[in-house]
């Protein structure tokens, strides 16, 4: 992982004509070879943000520098160096998957020589090599995803941004989605920037997670690093129904935030669960209770969500995100054909 | 900025050819009009066979042998204009199906994005133009067919001419056509317009019938009509000059700032539709 940073915002904010404060003030750094996620829900402004990012929005206020170039006084530049994945697929589907390949190559700059072994080993590691001379229109929902992906790879960009990537992909396909990007981080030492309104996608897949609410970022930071602030990890304890009372032993042992007791079970509080199991037993041990039982119980990005937003975090209704997306060029949203 | 044209022709080319119906049909219906309309209808019989009326008859037609000689040219007008109505449904496509937000996303240029369209709807403009003319020409040479008879010989300038004229009339029309393509973002508000001009443009010009007749209003905006003026560079190279006010070249110059006017009002709407928002 290289230090410097390959994307830096500072109060970046977007108005639409009309009024609609998409985003108010987001700030971030993200570094390279980094994958950052951008999670919020629908209408958050995710999109918009990225739009901004990629040079297909002009923000309201603030600065935005991608690849270390200034997005408004640069956007050619910018768009040089970066690669796209939108929330819909954009690939043309009277194409096959290598003309689809050709033509970004193309709009690169790219010649055929340049393109040709690019696009080899980009489709033989999106596992595309035997659909590629197919027309993409017949193409399933995680072909077409990865599709997208290698085409927004052609040109080698040093920063990809992925806009809801896995939406309309069922579980399997999604966590297939996961590994090919896994893959591509580590093999073409590309930064990903990715949205997201899927928790456990930025808890599987993200370095580091940025939380947007109604245009404004409300947390940042690792997955890890956001649960502490909920109060962390909770070690539950069982031990048999004739022991004594533990609260006070338990409450002694170092890192330990909080204990709270159910009949024989012992709910323990801790930043980290990592490294407080074994001194907790031995503990227990010393009282001359044996423990029947352990589990370690990590606050899920959800819990992070509604302590952050005092909301519930919810995963409905993406089709006003899509609408919102097509409408800044004038076009309506329309599904995959 | 020819890497990126040329990827994007061949991308414009590529979805022509995989839409057999689509070529067919529209190389078709020309034919089809020469073959039924041309055929079917001649002017010149409701003319009695006198020599008076005759010479009024050659007046009318500006100088053409015969009706389906003076209609044929006309056809090339006619052409243009249905050929180019669907010009500007690509980009409307391209936007629904954010194809051209994915273009917008890459460094090309927006004025090459635009020449790209512009270019290639241009040449399937150009294209049934050639067939209609070719076919009409080969039409004098079958018997009991009515042709197209040009009776002066064209020397290189004419040639030049009329090639010109019939490049610049795409131009004007596919550039007026996409212009509407880049401000549309649905199918049915482009065609709803498209429709409305569609009829008046072909029928304030003299492409298929003489205008003589018409009032002087009407004969005004005929004059300046883009169709009139590419069809009165023709037929003055087939037919003569007898009946015109002024050498085939005023008329090409008039077409080419028709076309200079209608191509920058569609590199401007495209440049507002292509800019970021
Ligand atoms: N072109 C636009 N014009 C007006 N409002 C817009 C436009 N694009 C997005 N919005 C609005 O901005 C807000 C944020 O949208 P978006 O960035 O698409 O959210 P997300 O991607 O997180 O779902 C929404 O309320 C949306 O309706
Ligand atoms: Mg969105």
């Amino acid at each position: 992982m290289g230090s410097a940073e390959a994307i830096r915002t500072e109060n970046l904010a977007k108005t639409f004509p009309g009024g609609v404060e998409a985003v108010r003030d987001v700030s971030l750094a993200v570094q390279e070879g980094e994958i950052y996620g951008f999670l919020g829900p629908n209408g958050a402004g995710k999109t918009t943000t990225v739009s901004m990012l990629t040079t297909l929005v002009r923000p309201t206020r603030g600065r935005a520098m991608v690849a270390g170039l200034d997005v408004v006084q640069s956007p050619r530049e910018v768009r040089q160096e970066i690669g796209l994945v939108f929330q819909d697929s954009t690939a043309d589907g009277e194409l096959t998957g290598r003309e689809n390949m050709e033509l970004a190559g193309g709009l690169f700059g790219m010649n055929r020589s340049e393109c040709r072994p690019r696009i080899e080993e980009l489709l033989t590691r999106m596992d595309l090599v035997d659909a590629a001379d197919r027309r993409v229109k017949g193409y399933s929902g995680g072909m077409k995803r990865r599709l997208e992906l290698a085409v927004a790879m052609v040109h080698t960009p040093k920063i990809l941004f992925l806009d809801e990537p896995t939406i309309g992909l069922d579980p399997q396909g999604r966590a297939g989605f996961w590994r090919y990007i896994s893959q591509l981080r580590r093999e073409q030492k590309v930064t990903i920037f990715m949205t997201t309104h899927y928790l456990d996608e930025v808890e599987n897949l993200c370095d580091r997670i940025a939380i947007i609410d109604h245009g404004d970022i409300i947390a940042t930071g690792t997955s890890d690093s956001l649960k502490e602030r909920v109060g962390g990890d909770v070690v539950e304890l069982r031990v048999p129904a004739t022991s004594p009372d533990l609260t006070t032993t338990l409450g002694a042992v170092p890192g330990v935030r909080e204990v709270s007791r159910d009949g024989a079970v012992y709910q323990v509080r801790c930043p980290r669960a990592e490294g407080i199991v074994s001194p907790l037993v031995r503990a227990c041990d010393a009282q001359g209770v044996t423990i029947e039982g352990v589990t370690v119980q990590r606050p899920s990005l959800d819990r992070v969500f509604l302590a952050l937003t005092g909301k519930a975090y919810r995963e409905e209704g993406y089709d006003d995100g899509r609408a919102a997306q097509a409408s800044a060029f004038g076009g309506r949203a329309r599904r995959g054909r | 900025m020819f890497l990126p044209l040329r990827s994007l022709l061949k991308r414009e080319y590529l979805r022509w050819v995989r839409a057999p119906t689509w070529i067919v049909a529209g190389l078709l219906s020309p034919i089809l009009y020469l073959l039924l309309f041309g055929q079917a209808f001649d002017l010149g019989k409701l003319v009695p066979p006198v020599p008076a009326a005759q010479t009024g008859l050659t007046a009318a037609l500006l100088g053409a042998p015969n009706y389906f000689s003076y209609f044929a040219v006309g056809m090339v007008g006619l052409v243009a204009v249905t050929s180019a109505l669907f010009a500007g449904t690509g980009v409307i496509f391209d936007k629904q199906l954010g194809i051209l937000q994915r273009t917008i996303a890459t460094p090309v240029r927006r004025s090459t994005i635009f020449l790209s369209s512009l270019i290639f709807r241009g040449l399937l403009v150009v294209l049934p133009i050639f067939i209609v003319l070719g076919l009409a020409l080969g039409f004098a040479q079958i018997p009991g067919l009515a042709g197209l008879t040009v009776t002066q010989t064209i020397g290189a300038t004419g040639i030049v001419e009329v090639l010109v004229a019939i490049f610049v009339l795409a131009i004007a029309f596919t550039s007026l056509f996409l212009a509407f393509g880049f401000l549309f973002a649905r199918v049915e508000s482009y065609f709803a317009v498209v429709n409305l001009l569609n009829l008046p443009i072909l029928f304030t010009s003299n492409a298929l019938y003489p205008y003589g007749t018409s009032p002087q209003w009407i004969q005004n905006i005929t004059a300046y009509n883009p169709i009139s003026l590419a069809v009165d560079v023709m037929r003055e190279n087939f037919f003569g000059s007898t009946y015109y006010a002024h050498p085939a070249y005023v008329y090409l110059g008039g077409l080419v700032v028709w076309a200079a006017a209608l191509g920058v009002m569609a590199l401007l709407l495209a440049s507002r539709a292509l800019r970021t928002k």
